[in-house]
């Protein structure tokens, strides 16, 4: 009886583990193998936490493995940045990574590697573009009176931003230094603070990404003064570029880096993988419900991104540290 | 808004509403009760099964993982000496000494109804008040906060012990370790002698397991009492006597849990060492605490869990989350299609009075689970000695290890231990320590962004704008000497 039952196994087993490897034989030598991990070098909860999770969910169908999260927090993001870089280069580890830390870090502190030589981009999964938020009560009914009052009182207004060298104490820096004003920047721990400093007027103004803000702005406790973005995101709210300040200023890009030296075959297959996502019905109504956008890139396009950040990030840090 | 309240109701007396917190309320537990696995970790990798379910059957599957993990992290504190978050730092000063007087089952049995009270109170408060707590909650800014911290310090230097100078040196130690690492307003780095595994600061889990659990291995094994009598007492129930005598206690501790999760940024750990302190201080016998008094259990435990309320106000009325936990729900709410913010009520009224319906429902789903629960924890510690002691090593590791899977931990576990094992040794508290070590950083961030919202001059900054602040700052050494007077003043005369 007991016997039986082993042989019967025993075929069971010969015959789904043959099926399995004639079906697997031609993918044998073929990437991926095994699932791949997908560091975020951010803390649980995040934007990047939550993109990761509806990502990671998605994917596997269009990878033909299994892709995991790993929250590897610490060190603004180089603790998991360097656990990439020093993790073998063949494609199963890759870095779930926002421009400011990738692009803008290596300036205001020394890395333990180099995010140009290290890393290659594979895709661009989506950008936030910062809006300038007031309370609606607020004196400012356009962007224009701000400046005018930032200038006029030099060092008097605040701005709640969301950490030193963060999304949106850079675009704020970028503009200050624009336009040329000196404004008093207050750092909060994370932009739900800050958005809340602005409400109880604790700030006089903050910066914000869409997914923050329906509500607010649906209920009438705020005003949008201008935003982030190459079209207007809300009615009658000009952009960025259409009030004077030109240039890749408050976008945060999400996108995936892989160490340098991934075998070309290992990146194509992931940025194929990416590119498919990208038109892919549930991802797109997952990431709808969170409120973020789709904008795809190609790896090589946002390579193209990455150099210019370098450069403009550099002049910035070195204007801003050399006051 | 009470015809919604009364719909909300309705709508959250679901089968399946039910089961799913009940499964999220054990696997929180499970994964709490479990050293170097955190709630946040467990929500985090949970959240995207609460994507494919209804809006009432996935944020309760959440809220449970969250409410059982809570009560998950006083088992290790009660059972090994060993907390794995700082909001069960309290709970294992008196809940380890009753284990070790054999009344591990009291103490959890305590832990469990003074938890389930504590939040549901709380819970019930916060429903009724949800727009006071919402108006009350924008008046703490980082001047009220930086105040409130300082206070909190100084009051548990003064209660933890009738040195007051020892206090004193073990927090100030606390405070430097918590400027190691990377100054979180300026950026640059101070103490990491140029290491890049300390650029992030000294990681919380290694300093908790190895100043609390590991000196209590090496006082076993020193000890060396292989055959310890527990068996006989193990199994005895908390009887109704004991929970009346800490009722007032437990009251006492679900305000000031509920006070302190009105104020954004405090959480669990100050409010479980308020209501710790407090509960000492109201004490005729102040001297039994932290000797295995049941009434400190019973504080800290509903002190901690009553923060869990309020703290949801301000992601339910504006839509803004105060910490990760908060974050993580957000995103649930939002990939529902529930918007949190001020038009929430308006819309959706009837779905947020059902969420926060189900919440006082987790707790008394939480209040028969727990209770099943607990006869199999307490029977632990029953495990011979020989056994328990290398177990107790190896989740101490294993717990630091699976935390960030970082070797330095480790060596930090060791360092810790046996900086423990000394401080133990010269009779110096740790807990000090550990509380300056926490909200060190906390207040240093408040402290910085006051000085930057002052534009540098911060004492006229208070004394113009910030009154309340200021009256916090002059009061607080004030009540500080009152309560070690009231404590420790008389004893010292004699």
């Amino acid at each position: 009886m007991f016997s039986t039952i082993i042989k019967k196994s025993l075929a069971v087993l010969a015959i789904t583990g043959g099926a399995f490897a004639m079906s697997a034989a031609p993918a044998l030598a073929e990437y991926p193998e095994k699932p791949v991990t997908m560091v975020i070098p951010l803390s649980a909860g995040g934007s990047h936490d939550l993109n990761a999770r509806i990502i990671t969910s998605v994917i596997p169908s269009y990878l033909g493995q299994a892709m995991i999260v790993r929250l590897t927090p610490g060190a603004g993001g180089q603790k998991g940045s360097l656990e990439v870089a020093r993790s073998p280069a063949d494609g199963y580890t890759l870095l779930f990574s926002h421009n400011y830390l990738d692009m803008l870090q290596q300036y205001v502190d020394d890395l333990p590697y180099d995010p140009m030589e290290d890393f290659i981009p594979i895709a661009r999964v989506n950008y936030a573009a910062a809006s300038i938020v007031v309370r609606a009560d607020s004196p400012y009914e356009t962007f224009e009176d701000l400046v005018a009052d930032a200038k006029a009182r030099p060092g008097a207004l605040k701005i709640g931003h969301s950490g030193n060298w963060g999304a949106f104490f850079v675009p704020a820096a970028q503009i200050m230094r624009e336009l040329e004003l000196n404004i008093n920047m207050i750092p909060y721990p994370g932009g739900g603070p800050a958005m809340q400093a602005l409400l109880s007027g604790d700030s006089d103004f903050t910066m914000a990404f869409p997914s923050a803000l329906g509500e607010l702005l649906k209920s009438g406790d705020i005003r949008v003064l201008a935003s982030a973005g190459d079209e207007r995101i809300f009615e009658g709210v000009p952009t960025l570029s259409e009030v004077g300040v030109e240039g890749d200023i408050g976008y945060m890009h999400r996108f995936v880096l892989a160490p340098a030296g991934t075998p070309p075959e290992a990146v194509e297959k992931l940025r194929t993988a990416f590119a498919e996502l990208a038109v892919d019905d549930t991802f797109i109504r997952l990431m709808g419900t969170l409120g973020e956008s789709i904008d795809p890139m190609t790896g090589d396009e946002y390579q193209v991104l990455r150099e210019q950040q370098s450069v403009t990030y550099k002049e910035l840090v070195d204007a801003l540290t050399s006051q | 808004m009470i015809e919604q309240f009364i719909e909300g109701f309705g709508m959250a007396m679901r089968l399946d509403t039910m089961a799913m917190m009940s499964i999220g309320l054990f696997a929180g537990m499970l994964v709490g009760s479990l050293p170097g696995f955190t709630t946040l970790m467990a929500m985090a990798i949970l959240l995207p099964i609460s994507f494919f379910l209804e809006p009432l059957v996935g944020i309760p599957f959440l809220l449970g993982i969250y409410k059982g993990g809570i009560f998950g992290g006083s088992v290790p504190a009660i059972l090994l000496s060993m907390p794995g978050t700082g909001a069960a730092v309290a709970t294992s000063r008196d809940g380890y000494k009753l284990t070790q007087q054999g009344k591990s089952r009291k103490a959890l049995d305590m832990a469990l109804f003074s938890s389930v009270f504590g939040d549901t109170f709380s819970d019930i408060f916060t429903i009724m008040m949800i727009f006071p707590i919402a108006y009350l909650v924008m008046q703490f800014g980082p001047p009220e906060l930086f105040a409130v911290l300082l206070m909190s310090l100084i009051i548990i230097a003064a209660t933890s012990g009738a040195n007051p100078l020892k206090s004193l040196i073990m927090m100030a130690l606390g405070l430097w370790l918590s400027f190691v690492g990377t100054d979180p307003l300026g950026g640059s780095e101070r103490f990491t002698f140029g290491l890049f595994e300390l650029k992030s600061g000294i990681p919380l889990l290694p300093m908790l397991i190895g100043l609390f659990a590991l000196p209590e291995v090496a006082s076993v094994v020193i000890r060396n009492d292989g055959a310890r009598k527990l068996s006989a007492l193990v199994g005895e129930r908390l009887k109704f006597a004991e929970f009346r005598r800490c009722f007032k206690t437990i009251c006492r501790s679900t305000v000031i849990g509920t006070m302190v999760g009105i104020v954004p940024g405090l959480g669990q750990i100050v409010a479980a060492m308020m209501g710790y302190s407090a509960a000492k201080n109201a004490s005729d016998h102040p001297e039994t605490f932290g000797e295995g008094e049941i009434e400190g259990v019973a504080a800290a435990e509903s002190a901690n869990n009553a923060v869990n309320g309020p703290t949801m106000v301000p992601l339910l009325t504006l839509g803004i989350p105060g910490d990760n936990v908060t974050a993580i729900l957000l995103g649930a709410f939002v990939a529902q299609g529930l918007r949190p913010g001020p038009q929430l009520f308006e819309e959706q009224g009837a779905t947020v009075f059902a969420i926060l319906v189900a919440m006082v429902i987790a707790n008394l789903l939480f209040l028969v689970i727990g209770y099943l629960s607990v006869p199999f924890f307490s029977k632990l510690v029953t495990i011979k000695t020989s056994i328990l002691i290398p177990l107790v090593i190896m989740f101490a590791f294993a717990g630091t290890y699976v935390y960030r899977s970082d070797p330095t931990d480790l060596l930090m576990l060791v360092a810790f231990g046996i900086f423990g094992i000394i401080a133990k040794a010269g009779r110096f508290d740790v807990m000090p320590l550990v509380m300056g070590f926490i909200l060190g950083p906390s207040m240093e961030y408040a402290f910085g962004q006051t000085m930057a919202m002052s534009g540098g001059n911060a004492l006229g900054f208070f004394v113009t704008e910030r009154f309340g602040a200021l009256g916090v700052l002059i009061a607080a050494p004030i009540i500080g000497f009152m309560l070690w007077k009231r404590l420790y003043g008389a004893a010292r005369t004699v």
